[in-house]
């Protein structure tokens, strides 16, 4: 009996040794630092890009909730932020046989890139709500056929932040929220 | 028989250091009260043990933290997290700058969450001292016993989820802020107060309930001032009825919108793409940081799976009333819902925008049925709530 218990004893002590030191190492691996990625600063060389960017655009049409592409060139630019503003300028034109779900009169103010958040800030003029038709769904397409468009594009943009006039707003007509960035929601989009 | 009991000691041993369960602490000021929010890996019994500047959340099991000491630096009333084990017993403390207390707690599921809505107490914030404790002694932890009061909680498996008792209706819009207009110049505000109304009679005649609404008039009401009366009036559910309106004329029938803030990104749609899957087939990417902090911020956080089963109940009694394609539950960041501290759903009954639906809104018993639809839908889910929390 007594042997049996020694037994029992040095058993468990043996498996409580093993997960003693399992727990030890892994405790010990999962503190060592975290290194960042050192490459993400390559810096771009700027040797003859094209002279065409070619683009898709993503519309909306009366039949379909859905977006759908088009295939279109930008004038390039070694100058990341031009390229954004050239793209904006062309996506807000108005397109004959597609639904450009913006207010009348809007009008890019500015634009700037916050790199360390791969966040691009855009600046439109007040007619983006004093001339907005209201109403969520309105607000949901020109939101994302802006952020979905701008971020299907240009894959260093993974937010989208909407000012108007310079300020901060809560919400376009009273329904979504615009003081927080957007991320793309590309369920709004379909390739065919 | 001393052998297995042993030997079961041991195995509680080993499992106690085997498996440890791992807790990551968020805390957020909210519209009068701050939330702190204990999220596990795994589900977790505990005991609450408070007193007036602090409470203590003990774990029967073995926890692992990242950090040791929390300061809370975002929190007019909250001051810091400790943890420490005690004899098999983990336990965090929470301190608050000034007097507090527990205004509730509850539990949710997955992930499993113990979460807890404080509230200032004692004197008036002026006369409030911070309390002087210095950081490096343990000794702060140590409560003393006539000091705390008889406030101990056991969590068993039913949790301490509350039946529905207040329901908010919120009809959208008013007073100069029209919201949507229909080409015979229709007003979203109008029918917004109209299904409001209706729903309310037809929810506390039938279901007993009290129904607040944010607004009873054509009056303007702030989003912000809107999900503040729910809050106040501690709603456990909150319903915000509009109209809709598209670019697309063509675009018809009734949407219900959850809050959800889900990161996307070229690379799973293009794997839908290849793979030939609808998007919301394929497996998103996890929430970036970014992404968690907005989340983080919301009160509406830990109500989303909850606001995504009322909004299933409500759009498909909807989808019946109306005979439309199923234009489904969608979420969307909505103002109004973020800061709601309750499961909340925002309804947009019909298309404004559309002549065919712009001409039903103008037809009362349409308005009666749309009524009778969501109250359908709100009572399906209060059933399955208290069933579920039985
Ligand atoms: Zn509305």
């Amino acid at each position: 009996m007594n042997k049996k218990l020694i037994y029992s004893l040095v058993a468990i002590a043996f498996v409580f040794f093993i997960t003693s030191l399992i727990i030890f190492l892994k405790s010990r691996s999962s503190v060592e630092p975290k290194v960042e990625n050192p490459s993400k600063s390559v810096i771009q060389t700027e040797v003859d890009p094209p002279q065409l960017l070619k683009v898709k655009i993503f519309y909306f049409t009366n039949k379909s909730r859905y977006m759908k592409p088009m295939n279109y060139e930008l004038e390039n630019s070694p100058i990341k932020i031009e390229l954004y503003k050239r793209f904006i300028d062309l996506i807000i034109q108005e397109k004959e046989d597609f639904i450009t779900p913006l207010p009348q009169g809007l009008r890019l103010r500015t634009l700037y890139y916050i790199g360390s958040k791969k966040l691009l800030v855009l600046d439109f003029n007040e007619n983006l709500v004093t001339r907005f038709p209201a109403g969520s769904s309105s607000e949901l397409e020109f939101i994302y056929f802006i952020v979905d468009n701008i971020c299907f594009n240009f894959e260093e943009v993974k937010m989208v932040k909407f000012l108007i006039s310079g300020n901060e707003y809560n919400t376009i007509s009273g329904h979504i929220d615009i003081e927080n960035p957007f991320y793309p929601d590309y369920r709004y989009l379909r390739i065919n | 028989m001393k052998n297995i009991k042993l030997l079961l000691f041991g195995l509680l041993l080993i499992s106690w250091q085997l498996f440890p369960l791992s807790i990551q602490i968020r805390s957020f000021d909210h519209d009068g009260f701050t939330r702190i929010v204990f999220e596990g890996d795994q589900s977790f019994q505990f005991k609450i043990r408070s007193s007036d500047s602090k409470f203590r959340l003990e774990i029967d099991k073995k926890v692992r933290v990242e950090k040791e000491f929390i300061q809370i630096n975002n929190s007019d009333l909250l001051d810091k997290v400790v943890f420490l084990e005690e004899k098999r017993k983990s336990v965090f403390s929470v301190f608050g700058k000034g007097g507090f207390e527990i205004k509730r707690h509850f539990v949710l599921e997955r992930p499993f969450r113990v979460v807890f809505d404080l509230v200032k107490s004692g004197p008036v914030p002026g006369d409030q001292k911070p309390l002087k404790i210095s950081h490096a002694e343990k000794s702060v932890d140590r409560f003393e016993k006539n000091q705390e009061s008889e406030n101990e909680f056991k969590a068993g498996k039913q949790g301490q989820k509350k039946l529905i008792e207040t329901i908010c209706i919120d009809p959208g819009h008013g007073g100069s802020d029209f919201g949507a207009l229909g080409k015979s110049n229709l007003k979203e505000k109008d029918i917004t107060l109209k299904v409001g109304k209706k729903l309310k009679q037809i929810v506390e005649s039938r279901l007993g309930i009290r129904v607040i609404l944010t607004r009873k008039i054509d009056s303007e009401v702030s989003l912000n001032s809107r999900v503040s009366i729910a809050n106040n009036q501690k709603a456990d559910m909150f319903i915000s009825i509009h109209v809709n309106s598209s670019f697309r004329k063509a675009a018809r029938g009734p949407e219900t919108f959850y809050v959800s803030l889900k990161a996307t990104d070229q690379e799973s749609f293009e794997l839908a793409r290849k793979e030939n899957k609808s998007f919301d087939e394929i497996d998103q990417k996890a929430e970036s940081d970014d992404l968690k902090m907005i989340l983080w911020n919301m009160a509406q956080t830990e109500f989303i799976r909850e606001s995504s089963k009322l909004a299933d109940f409500i759009q498909s009694e909807l989808n019946v009333l109306m005979n439309t394609i199923n234009r489904g539950v969608k979420q969307a960041p909505f103002r109004v819902l973020m800061r709601a501290a309750m499961p909340a759903v925002l309804i947009e009954v019909a298309f404004i925008s559309n002549a065919y639906e712009e001409k039903k809104l103008t037809n009362d018993s349409f308005l009666d049925r749309i009524g009778q639809s969501i109250y359908s839908g709100i009572s399906k889910f209060i059933y399955y709530h208290n069933t579920m929390n039985r």
